[in-house]
Formats: C-alpha cells, sequence, structure tokens
C-alpha cells in the first residue's frame, strides 16, 4: 500500500512538473476533458432528413440503436418539399382535360396559386408526419448545420455542441447546379427548380435550359399549363443517356405538344429589361462544318429556369477534413456496401451521385441500417435493375440497359430487339394524339430481358410489375407465355412479336 | 345473264366433280386446309395466324340483330359491344371526374358541367367502324378469306354458309373451328322483359339511355362497368343484385368496387329481384321489384332498362347436335380438351364458346394462335388457362391474377397463406381531395418455404396498367421477396406492391403513412 502511495504521488508530481514546463500540453488536457464532457455519443449519428437519411435512421431505431438526425431545413428532403411530388400532381393532372370524349364547352385558364397552395399544404403535412415518425421512433432531430470537426474521433459539431457515433451516415443529398456570373452574364437572373415551386402564378413566357430529365418535366408541365416555353438544349435531342429510341421519341413528343426546342444551343448572357429578360442565345449550325455560331434573342421572358444538372451537398460539411474521397463533381465515393474512405462513415443517396432517386436512397439507407445493427454482413442495395420513370407527356419508364449498353458489353449478335408503336386507345376519339412506343432489350440465346424502355400514357404505372419480373430474370419467353390484360396498353409488351 | 346463269352452271358441275372424286379416290381436295367460324377475337387471331403459316383459310363472321335491332361489323364481342366501347365510355366517365378535379387543381371551370352522350357515342361507334374496317383490311393483307355469311356444320369437313338474303355456299375444310362466342341473356321469367335492352345495345343507342335500372346477376362485371360509366358521365343508374357482385371474383375486392361506387352516386338495391317491368304511355318503363330481405314490394320509373344476367353461348344455328357435337346440359357450351379439340374429330372449339373457358379476348386471341400452329403442324403447345390476369374497368378499377383470397384459404388453408395488404392514397388524390378509402392491394402468398405469391389483387386508378407487369411476375412464379427487393418506382400507386409489408394476421393498421 505505501509502496503504490508513492508510486503514485511520484506520478502526479510528474504530470505536475510536466503541466508546469509545457503549458501546451496542459491546454490540451483539459481541452479534452472539458471536450469528453460535451460530446453526446450515439449509436448512429445521419446528417440530412431526407429520404435516404430518415429511412436510414428509422431503420437503425427500430433494431434499436440510439439515433439522431441532423437536418437544416425541413424534413423530407428534395423529394417531399421539392421536385417530385409537385411534378407529379402538376403533369398527372395537365394532359386529363384535353379533347375528351364528351362534348362541354369550357374556358380552362390555370390559375397557379390555388395550385401551388394545396401543393404547400400537402408537403407542410408531410414535413408534420416524418417530423412525428422520428419522434415515435425515438429518434432525436437536430435542427442546424452539421460540420465534421477535427477530431481524432469522427465528430460532428452542430450549432456548437458535439455529436459522435461509431457510425455515422452521411445523407445530405444535393441541389440544383448553378451557372456563374463569369460563366454566363446575367446567369443569377435565372431560377432553378428548386425556385420553381415557390413561383406563384404561371410566367406567361418560359425559357427553360438543359436536356436531362428534370429540364423535361419542368418544360412539359409549363407549356401544358399555358405558358409559352421553350426548351434549349445543347445537342440535338433531350435525355441522352436513355435508349435512343427514348430520347429521339421524346424530343419529337416535346415538339409535337408545342414546346419550342431550340437544339445546339447555349445561353450566351441574360439581360434584364422593362419587359422581362432578354437572352442571348447562340446555335451551332452543324450543317456547316466551323464552329460558326448564330446568335439569336429571346425577349419578355417572365422566367428563365436553369435545369443543368445536380451537384452535391458537401460544402460546410468538412468532409475533405476528414479525408473523405470524393469523385470530380465532389460526390462522395463509396463502395457496394455505402461504406467511404473513412471506416465508421458511410453515405447514402443522391450525395453519392448514383442512381438519384428516393426509393434508392431508402433502400440504401435501410439495407446499410440492417448491416450495422442487426448483423447482416451481406446486406446491400443491388443497384441492377432499378426502375425509373421521368414524367414528360407522355411519361416515360425505364429499366435496365439501353440497346446501346447492351451491345457494347454483350456484343451486337447476342443482342435482340424487339419494338412497337401504337396509338394508345385512349387517343381514339381525341384530336390530339400521342404515340405509346415500347422496347424490349434481350440478350443470348434465351432472350433474357435485360432493358424494358417506353413512352407512353401509362408508361408511370406500367413499369414497376414489368421491374419485378426483370430482376427475377425473366425471359422473352416468360413475356409470351404470359395473358395480356385487354384493353391496355401494357398488354402490348406481353404480345410483342 | 346467259352468261351468269353458264358461270352458276360450271360451279355446280365443278363441285359435283369434287365430291365425285373424293368419294371415288379416297383423296380428299378441300377447299381450305381450315375454315374458321366466327370472326371475333379468337376467330380472327386463329385464321390470320393460319394463313401465315401457310395454310388456306376462310373466316365466317354473322351478326344476327340483337331483339332490339342492333347489329354491328367484323370484329366480335370485343371490338364491338364489349371490352372496346366500354373502355372507352369508362375513359369518358374518368374524363368527367377528373374536369372536376380540375378546379382543386387551378382550373377554372364552369360550376355546372353536362355531357352529351350523342357526341361520346357517336364518336365512341364511328371508332369501332374504322376497327371493323381494319380488321377487313387485315384479312385481306393476310390472303384469308372472309365471308359476311352465317355458318352451319353439314359434317366434320362440309360448312354451309348462308348470307343475309339467303344464298347458300358449301365450304369444305380439312379442319373446322368454331369460335361464335356468345351474347347476351335475358331473363326468362319477368313479364315485360322485351322491354330492356342489353350490352349488344347500350353502346350502339343513338339518345342517351337517361335514367337507367340495371339487373346485374351472377358475375357480371358488365353491368357494374355500365352502371359505372354511366353515373360518371352524369345519369342516375341504379343496379339491382340479387346475392353479390363480382361472383367468382375476391368478395373483399368486389366489396371494395362496390362501396366505391355507391359512395360517388351509384344506386345499389342489394337483394332484390326485379318482378315486372310496365311501359307507361308516356314510354317510361316502370319497374316493379321485391326487396328479398323485407319481403316488400317497389316500383320506380326509368328511362331505360338493361339486362346484365350472363351470357349465352352462340351455338343454335351450327348444327352442333346433327354432328354429335357434345355440350354442357347447363350452360350449352361446347365441351373441349386441353387442345380445343370437340367430341368430333376435326372440329375444334375456343373462346368464349369452350365449356369453362374465361371469357376473355387475351385468352381467346392465344389461344387461337396456339390452335392455328398445331393444326399446320408447327406446333404441339397447348393454351395455358391458368395464371390469367384480368381487370374490371369500373371507376375504380380492380385488377388480379391467381386466386382471391377465399379460395387460397380453401386450397391451403387459413393457416398456409400469408396475406400482405395495403390502403394506399394515389398522389393525385390529395390536392383533388378525392376520397381514396377504396384504394387497397393484397398479396396473398403461400405462408412456408419462400412464400410464393398465389394471388395478388389491386384497386386503384390505371389498374389494368398497374397489373400486366405484376402478371408476368406471377408468371415466373415471383415469391414476396420478389417484390420486397425490387425497388419502388417513386411517387406512383404501382409502387405500393413493393412496399406492401402489414400483413392481415398481424391485426395492424395497414395504412400506408409517407416513405
Amino acid at each position: 500500500m505505501a509502496l503504490l502511495m508513492q508510486l503514485t504521488h511520484t506520478h502526479a508530481s510528474r504530470c505536475g512538473l510536466r503541466l508546469k514546463l509545457f503549458p501546451h500540453i496542459r491546454r490540451t488536457l483539459i481541452r479534452r476533458r472539458s471536450m469528453a464532457e460535451d460530446i453526446t455519443r450515439l449509436d448512429f449519428l445521419v446528417i440530412g432528413g431526407g429520404s435516404g437519411g430518415l429511412a436510414g435512421a428509422r431503420r437503425a431505431a427500430e433494431l434499436g440503436a440510439v439515433t439522431a438526425v441532423v437536418e437544416c431545413h425541413k424534413l423530407g428532403g428534395t423529394c417531399v418539399s421539392k421536385p417530385l411530388p409537385h411534378i407529379n400532381l402538376g403533369s398527372y393532372f395537365v394532359h386529363c382535360p384535353t379533347a375528351p370524349p364528351g362534348h362541354f364547352i369550357v374556358s380552362l385558364c390555370f390559375i397557379n396559386a390555388t395550385l401551388k397552395a394545396k401543393r404547400d399544404a400537402y408537403v407542410s403535412n408531410l414535413n408534420r408526419i416524418y417530423r412525428n415518425n422520428l419522434d415515435k421512433s425515438k429518434i432525436q432531430t437536430i435542427q442546424g448545420d452539421a460540420k465534421f470537426t477535427n477530431n481524432p474521433e469522427p465528430t460532428v459539431e452542430v450549432n456548437g455542441k458535439k455529436y459522435t457515433a461509431p457510425h455515422i451516415l452521411i445523407a445530405t443529398g444535393g441541389r440544383p447546379s448553378a451557372l456563374s456570373e463569369e460563366e454566363v452574364p446575367g446567369a443569377s437572373l435565372g431560377i432553378t427548380s428548386d425556385g420553381f415551386f415557390e413561383l406563384e402564378s404561371l410566367p406567361k413566357r418560359s425559357v427553360v435550359v438543359g436536356a436531362g430529365y428534370i429540364a423535361v418535366e419542368m418544360a412539359g408541365i409549363l407549356s401544358t399549363l399555358g405558358s409559352k416555353t421553350s426548351l434549349l438544349i445543347r445537342q440535338s435531342g433531350v435525355l441522352r443517356n436513355f435508349d435512343s429510341y427514348i430520347s429521339t421519341n421524346c424530343t419529337k413528343e416535346l415538339q409535337n405538344s408545342g414546346i419550342d426546342l431550340w437544339k445546339n444551343s447555349e445561353v450566351k448572357s441574360v439581360k434584364k429589361t422593362d419587359s422581362g429578360l432578354e437572352l442571348a442565345i447562340a446555335t451551332k449550325d452543324l450543317e456547316k462544318k466551323n464552329d460558326e455560331e448564330k446568335i439569336s434573342t429571346i425577349g419578355q421572358v417572365d422566367c428563365l429556369l436553369w435545369a443543368i444538372g445536380r451537384q452535391p451537398n458537401t460544402s460546410g460539411l468538412n468532409i475533405g477534413g476528414i479525408g473523405l474521397e470524393t469523385d470530380e463533381r465532389g460526390h462522395i465515393v463509396v463502395d457496394e456496401f455505402q461504406n467511404t474512405s473513412r471506416p465508421g462513415i458511410y453515405a447514402v443517396g443522391d450525395v453519392c451521385g448514383k442512381a438519384l432517386l428516393t426509393p434508392v436512397a431508402i433502400a440504401a439507407g435501410r439495407k446499410l441500417a440492417h448491416r450495422l445493427f442487426e448483423g447482416k454482413k451481406d446486406s446491400k442495395l443491388d443497384y441492377s435493375c432499378i426502375p425509373t420513370v421521368v414524367f414528360s407527356h407522355p411519361p416515360i419508364g425505364t429499366v435496365g440497359l439501353t440497346e446501346e449498353e447492351a451491345i457494347q458489353t454483350r456484343g451486337k449478335e447476342n443482342v435482340k430487339i424487339y419494338k412497337t408503336s401504337f396509338t394508345p386507345m385512349y387517343h381514339a376519339i381525341t384530336s390530339r394524339k400521342s404515340q405509346c412506343i415500347m422496347k424490349l432489350v434481350c440478350v443470348g440465346k434465351e432472350e433474357k430481358v435485360i432493358g424494358l424502355h417506353m413512352q407512353g400514357l401509362g408508361c408511370d404505372e406500367m413499369l414497376q410489375g414489368f421491374a419485378v419480373a426483370i430482376k427475377m430474370g425473366a425471359t422473352k419467353s416468360d413475356f409470351d407465355r404470359t395473358v395480356a390484360i385487354h384493353p391496355t396498353s401494357s398488354e402490348e409488351f406481353v404480345t410483342m412479336r | 345473264m346467259a352468261a351468269l346463269w353458264k358461270g352458276r352452271r360450271r360451279w355446280k358441275t365443278n363441285n359435283y366433280f369434287k365430291v365425285l372424286a373424293r368419294s371415288l379416290t379416297g383423296k380428299y381436295e378441300y377447299d381450305y386446309d381450315l375454315v374458321v367460324i366466327g370472326g371475333g377475337s379468337g376467330g380472327l387471331a386463329c385464321s390470320k395466324e393460319a394463313a401465315q403459316l401457310g395454310q388456306k383459310v376462310a373466316v365466317l363472321d354473322y351478326v344476327e340483330p340483337s331483339a332490339k335491332g342492333t347489329k354491328w361489323g367484323l370484329g366480335g364481342t370485343c371490338v364491338n359491344v364489349g371490352c372496346i366501347p366500354k373502355k372507352l365510355m369508362h375513359q369518358a366517365a374518368l374524363l368527367g371526374t377528373a374536369v372536376k378535379d380540375a378546379k382543386k387543381y387551378g382550373w377554372q371551370i364552369p360550376e355546372t358541367l353536362s355531357h352529351d352522350w350523342g357526341t361520346m357515342a357517336g364518336a365512341v361507334q364511328n371508332y369501332v367502324k374504322s376497327l371493323n374496317w381494319g380488321h377487313r383490311v387485315q384479312l385481306n393483307d393476310k390472303k384469308v378469306k372472309y365471308l359476311n355469311m352465317k355458318g352451319s356444320l353439314v359434317d366434320e369437313n362440309t360448312v354451309k354458309a348462308f348470307t343475309k338474303a339467303g344464298k347458300e355456299t358449301t365450304l369444305t375444310a380439312k379442319n373446322i373451328v368454331i369460335a361464335t362466342g356468345g351474347r347476351p341473356k335475358c331473363p326468362t321469367n319477368i313479364p315485360g322483359v322485351e322491354h330492356g335492352i342489353t350490352s349488344d345495345d347500350v353502346f350502339w343507342l343513338k339518345n342517351s339511355p337517361g335514367k337507367t335500372y340495371i339487373l346485374n346477376v351472377y358475375s357480371s362485371d358488365v353491368g357494374l362497368e355500365c352502371a359505372g360509366f354511366l353515373t360518371g358521365i352524369g345519369l342516375d343508374a341504379t343496379i339491382m343484385v340479387r346475392s353479390v357482385a363480382l361472383r367468382g371474383f375476391d368478395q373483399q375486392m368486389s366489396g371494395l368496387v362496390t362501396d366505391y361506387m355507391e359512395a360517388y352516386g351509384t344506386k345499389f338495391a342489394w337483394k332484390c329481384v326485379p318482378r315486372r317491368i310496365d311501359k307507361l304511355p308516356s314510354g317510361a318503363l316502370q319497374v316493379t321489384w321485391t326487396d328479398t330481405q323485407t319481403d316488400s314490394q317497389h316500383q320506380d320509373t326509368y328511362d331505360t332498362v338493361l339486362w346484365a344476367v350472363g351470357r349465352a353461348p352462340e351455338t343454335k344455328a351450327l348444327g352442333l347436335d346433327k354432328l354429335g357435337v357434345q355440350l354442357n346440359k347447363e350452360t350449352g357450351k361446347i365441351i373441349v380438351g386441353a387442345d380445343e379439340s370437340t367430341s368430333v374429330p376435326n372440329i375444334y372449339a375456343f373462346g368464349d364458346i369452350g365449356e369453362g373457358r374465361p371469357e376473355l379476348t387475351p385468352t381467346a386471341i392465344k389461344a387461337g394462335r396456339l390452335l392455328a400452329r398445331r393444326l399446320a403442324g408447327q406446333s404441339t403447345q397447348l393454351m395455358n388457362y391458368d395464371n390469367v390476369p384480368t381487370t374490371v374497368f369500373t371507376p375504380l378499377e380492380y385488377a388480379c391474377v391467381g386466386l382471391s383470397e377465399e379460395e387460397a384459404e380453401r386450397r391451403h388453408g387459413k393457416d398456409g397463406i400469408e396475406v400482405y395488404h395495403a390502403f394506399y392514397k394515389p398522389l393525385e388524390f390529395t390536392v383533388a381531395e378525392r376520397d381514396a378509402s377504396q384504394c387497397y392491394l393484397k398479396v396473398v402468398c403461400e405462408s412456408s418455404g419462400n412464400q410464393k405469391i398465389v394471388g395478388l389483387h389491386f384497386t386503384g386508378p390505371n389498374a389494368g396498367e398497374v397489373t400486366q407487369g405484376f402478371a408476368l411476375g406471377f408468371q415466373c412464379g415471383a415469391t414476396y421477396s420478389d417484390l420486397l427487393n425490387t425497388v419502388g418506382i417513386h411517387p406512383t400507386c404501382a409502387e405500393e406492391m413493393t412496399k406492401v409489408h402489414i400483413t392481415k394476421r398481424s391485426g395492424l393498421d395497414p395504412t400506408v403513412t409517407g416513405c
């Protein structure tokens, strides 16, 4: 005992000596002690209360993990607050009252304010439901901006308070990309899809810039609701990453619907005038082999909408500080199990830049929760055969490989294509017509269906069941053996020759 | 004239020599490889397929006018008085609902909206006529001989055919296929039954049927579908059901369909039977009926009475009894084998006329094509009548594939099945403030093993479009986890099928609440 006390005394005096001689060590020791008091320890910390973050958090909590979600805006993320529900609400409805079979005289005029009020109410309701769900699951919600600190253990600071957990999930999503004033003078006079849903009234004259699905959806909604709409694309078609059958058809349908499509065009500058915005546009003439550009102007524009892509929400997080690997566009790099380059830190959803879809983020979040908190070592999301729909007019549905991808990966001789196009019966007696196109991409002797692509009325609801079968490995003869449901458009898939 | 007479004599002589040659040499030279009696969905598919395979084919189609005198062109029930006009009128009704929803979406719509029957019916009828024409062109292109004549069997290789004017033709064929389908029945014991119309007539009416009374018996979805679209276009429709609606279908789903219709204005008279129909001096029809639950008598006046009491096979004029083709005594339909053969060699029957066959266009088309391939010696594949998906196009559409929950329970026992279900709300209903209480889906699985799906049911908008792909999955032997392992498409109604996780057994609330 005496020896022990002697040794202790000696140790303490040695420490004391050290503190006197080296003040910075003293400061460090004191900080570590006080930090140990200030840091809240959790089992699972989720940064981002959107589709992926909430799904992962809720599933983890169900599995017994003490969980918290950090969110700087409203719960629900992009999906709820921004594009998805609204696009569907708008676009579903707008194609209905044009040329019905019955006869009625009505003057159709659209008032955005009514729709916006109802939509805002619906979204607020969803925010509230998400909040309640989190409370019920005993998940702590932390309102504020998160930032990784320089602590050795991964630690996140929000509003001056610190949190740590052995498992931290980054699910901060993305936001629309914007051009700088250097790139296009006057670019900030335009809005993005985030601003679109704040519009109180329908713009008389709209210009949408972009060739991706968001541009296509926005242009479609604006045009059908009555805004004179132009769509500016840099090349000759929209949806260039989709199967070329879809890309060509969608481009055609946009033009047929009355959208003023400018191909091979870019906005050079934007000016504000008394009568609205004036855009200077450069259009390449592909027939002339030189780089000569024709400059045109679109004036009196009420709404310039940039839909030129999305970028990950990682600024302010200090992920560079903790050494997370990112790609050239800033997306967090993850492996098939959603692990980042730093153990104990994961990422799901749009911030990873792969398959930017709500159900993907939800599924990946849940699979991760099962892996981390239920010991399911192999739990991961299979990213193949993810079905996706574009709410264009008419809607597009696609799952699996495009014809081009199939030929590239399997060889042209192994790929067999089945295609059809027809006018849906809905248009039997309307003067306005739209086509329905369908394509199956099959591979190998057994003609396994590895890609399905379609555009037409009802394609948004049609795709889900086919996605189940294709994921199961359905072949063309499985399609042929299935009896059709009549009269529908979807039956054309099981009667293709 | 002389030339014509000479020609006629030459034809008769030719025919005589053919028959003589046949009986002397034992070598048969038929006019056709295949004669198909009936130019509906099945008959046309069969004849076109056979012609494509190099067979010499003739198809006979003849429409006996309905009791009210309605008649139509080539294409059969589906094209003229079934699926096609029904779905178009259903669409007209849906558009009416959509226009009402439009106000909530910001469209400025006048307070009162009216529907003009004449415009709709005219447009639908014109479309059907274009299909009749299209079918004729197709037959011509595929070199199928089309005869607008009424055919009947003389022997197993001979068909006699008559035009409307009574002109006769005889055709001989190696094989004969009967695909004459069916026609709506009328009740037999109600005085005044002749005042009513059937589905043969309703789509061809030039004037609005007005306030309509529909008697719906047996598994008739026709009655429900008609009541649905008549209500949807603003007419006063009452449907009288003796026992249950949609017999043979899943009864829980059937209840949701009828609940929705009632909520949206269709009047239902349950467990009632009509007693008589009287035509009043005004031209209106007075219907007297008994409520079997209270045993009380009631009366009301209608503009139109529509009988939807089932369909009877078209076999009367075929001469089947002469040849000994066996019929089911109860239904009157032709008894057929798995290969569509009848009790007489070389005579086949399929489609609505076949006993035990689904009365659906797609099964008739498929069976017809497979039969043509077998008869041409190109295949031995038989028609698979299992896993047939179907959709009822009532205002809230209902689609299903596989077993009803009741049938699944009967076969596997209550503990042998696990039923996953969900009440969901289509996104489009939200802003429109529409009640979605009957939008529902259920997946009936085997409870053991890998939980193979044995039945799948869905009520909601676009049910037919939603279900086709799932029917394919079902055909491939999908299990419950195949549904869950597929990423959902958001936001759609169909995705709910991949998210369903509450079982009936758990007793938990199956209402979907957000992601």
